[in-house]
């Protein structure tokens, strides 16, 4: 009889939905001080903070605190009035120190922000990030070919509609890059991801601008001036006839920085 | 001792990049160790005019910011081995260009015993321009014979003689040489030109060469070979009188005349 009513009415539901939450940003090691400026704070206007949910944002101290100095910022939370259900940001260090704690980790939240913050610089501007091949190769040997996080993959590719002439720069930061358009001489465009470009390029293009071995360029019709991958740069001083304005892809194999025309 | 040589205008369009490509070759060709630097920093030029905009890895606002080291950036021309090239960035701007940056890459050439170091000023009188001329020990100072070259000419001179470090330490003014580019004798005998007198006279310093007008100057940027290696050019041929006087020797101005018509044409016209 219970089998038979389980069977119709499940013992639980799991829905998903999106929720506001508070990301809680610590900057100084200071349980104590945490305590007080949040009590302060649910105060002054309990109805929005009194008993709500925040995720802890421990990235801003020096250095990441140990599970049980983290605990301590918990209790000072939950004690001065809100509740922490979380840790925020993902680097290796930080989920084991939330397994320790038997908190979720959000690094989606994390992704959320990026590429809000993202879309606003995606356009025409010099990227903070180093564009130069130089720069390129010491990050890629520091940390060889840094594994793409949930964030980068999430993250949709920026696409340019148009001409990227002399002395432009575009840059996707954390994601591929497409072109519907000309990349002109003197022209850079650069990516974190791969590259696709549907026209011409008479310009530079950089893919796996922060290391990533597994980007590739791809473009309608070859005429580059520097090619570059991960720090690997090929510069075309003549451009090879069976390259050139031809429809290519270019990635690297182990050390070497190859290209190729594309047979349909 | 390395020199420092700038060639600037004031004016744009009046051929500095034509004349910082000719006389930078024109020095290699006899012997010199020669730098030539494109201070135009996001509308770069002088690689084409020198060939080797194709081969642009680094440029002079990297070596600027510490991303490459000198070396890497510069370009050897396939022509002379001791000639080099450092190009400007397109992708920036002349705010990217620093006072200390300039001081220690030429300070870099002069350990390297380059025998010149060619400036490529840009048009204007902005920071660009500035810190072309900063650092010169010498300038070539560009005008075409009309009036509104002239004038900016005036202009250039007069920051010469005052915002350079020369002029500010007060150890001997920069020296400064007049180029006279697309001079057109035909129309100077028209009366339609200003003649190399009526510059002189106005700006007050003699010129060191007159580079004629010439078919070949645009040809010859083209297909990024230096004016002055086309031997069939007047202009070429012009180019290589400054560089001799430049270098101290003494040569009759040639090209400087209208081409006498004969008998017929004067005759039956032509």
């Amino acid at each position: 009889m219970r089998a038979t009513i389980a069977a119709v009415e499940p013992i639980l539901e799991l829905k998903f939905g999106q929720v506001g939450i508070a990301n809680l940003r610590l900057n100084v090691n200071d349980a104590e001080a945490l305590r007080e400026e949040i009590a302060q704070k649910v105060a002054a206007a309990p109805q929005l903070f009194g008993r709500a949910p925040v995720i802890l944002d421990l990235s801003r101290l020096p250095q990441l605190p140990s599970a049980a100095e983290a605990q301590t910022f918990l209790d000072a939370i939950r004690e001065a009035g809100m509740l922490p259900v979380g840790l925020s940001y993902s680097t290796t260090e930080n989920e084991a120190l939330a397994k320790e704690l038997g908190l979720p980790l959000l690094a989606k939240f994390r992704a959320v922000y990026e590429r809000q913050n993202d879309e606003g610089a995606a356009d025409i501007a010099p990227p903070p990030a180093p564009s130069r091949p130089k720069v390129v190769p010491k990050a890629a040997e520091e940390a060889p070919v840094r594994a793409p996080t949930p964030a980068a993959i999430a993250a949709s590719s920026l696409r340019h509609g148009k001409a990227v002439r002399s002395g432009q720069q575009v840059y996707a930061r954390g994601r591929d890059l497409i072109v519907n358009a000309t990349v002109g001489n003197g022209a850079e465009v650069i990516a974190d991801g791969s590259i696709h470009i549907y026209g011409r390029l008479s310009g530079r293009a950089l893919a796996g601008a922060q290391g990533d071995a597994a980007a590739r360029i791809y473009c309608m019709d070859f005429q580059a001036e520097l090619v570059s991958i991960a720090g690997r740069y090929r510069v075309f001083e003549d451009l090879p006839p069976e390259l050139r304005g031809k429809p290519v892809q270019a990635w690297l194999d182990g050390e070497k920085l190859l290209i190729e025309a594309l047979v349909p | 001792m390395t020199e420092n040589i700038v060639v600037t205008s004031g004016k744009g369009g009046v051929g500095k990049t034509t004349t910082s490509a000719s006389i930078a070759v024109g020095l290699a060709k006899r012997g010199k160790k020669v730098a030539v630097i494109d201070f135009d920093v996001g509308l770069r030029n002088l690689d084409l005019i020198m060939g080797c905009e194709r081969r642009v890895v680094y440029d002079f606002v990297n070596v600027i910011h510490n991303e490459c080291a000198l070396k890497q950036a510069l370009i050897k021309d396939k022509r002379f081995e001791n000639l080099y090239v450092l190009a400007a960035s397109q992708t920036r701007d002349k705010d990217a260009l620093t006072q200390d940056g300039v001081q220690r890459v030429l300070e870099e050439l002069a350990a390297e015993e380059f025998d010149f170091v060619i400036c490529d000023s840009p048009a204007g009188i902005e920071k660009g321009a500035f810190l072309a001329m900063y650092f010169a020990d010498r300038a070539i100072v560009v005008v075409n014979p009309e009036v509104s070259s002239v004038r900016d000419s005036d202009r250039i001179l007069g920051l010469l003689s005052s915002k350079t470090k020369r002029a500010e330490a007060g150890n001997g003014k920069v020296q400064e040489h007049l180029l006279l580019t697309r001079y057109n004798p035909a129309r100077v005998a028209t009366g339609d030109m200003m003649s190399i007198g009526d510059v002189e006279e106005i700006l007050g310093i003699k010129v060191v060469g007159v580079i004629p007008e010439s078919e070949g100057v645009l040809a010859a940027s083209n297909s990024g070979v230096p004016v002055i290696l086309d031997d069939t050019s007047n202009a070429g041929q012009a180019y290589e009188d400054a560089v001799a006087r430049i270098l101290g020797d003494e040569r009759e101005m040639r090209f400087t005349e209208a081409p006498k018509k004969g008998f017929f044409q004067r005759v039956f016209g032509g």
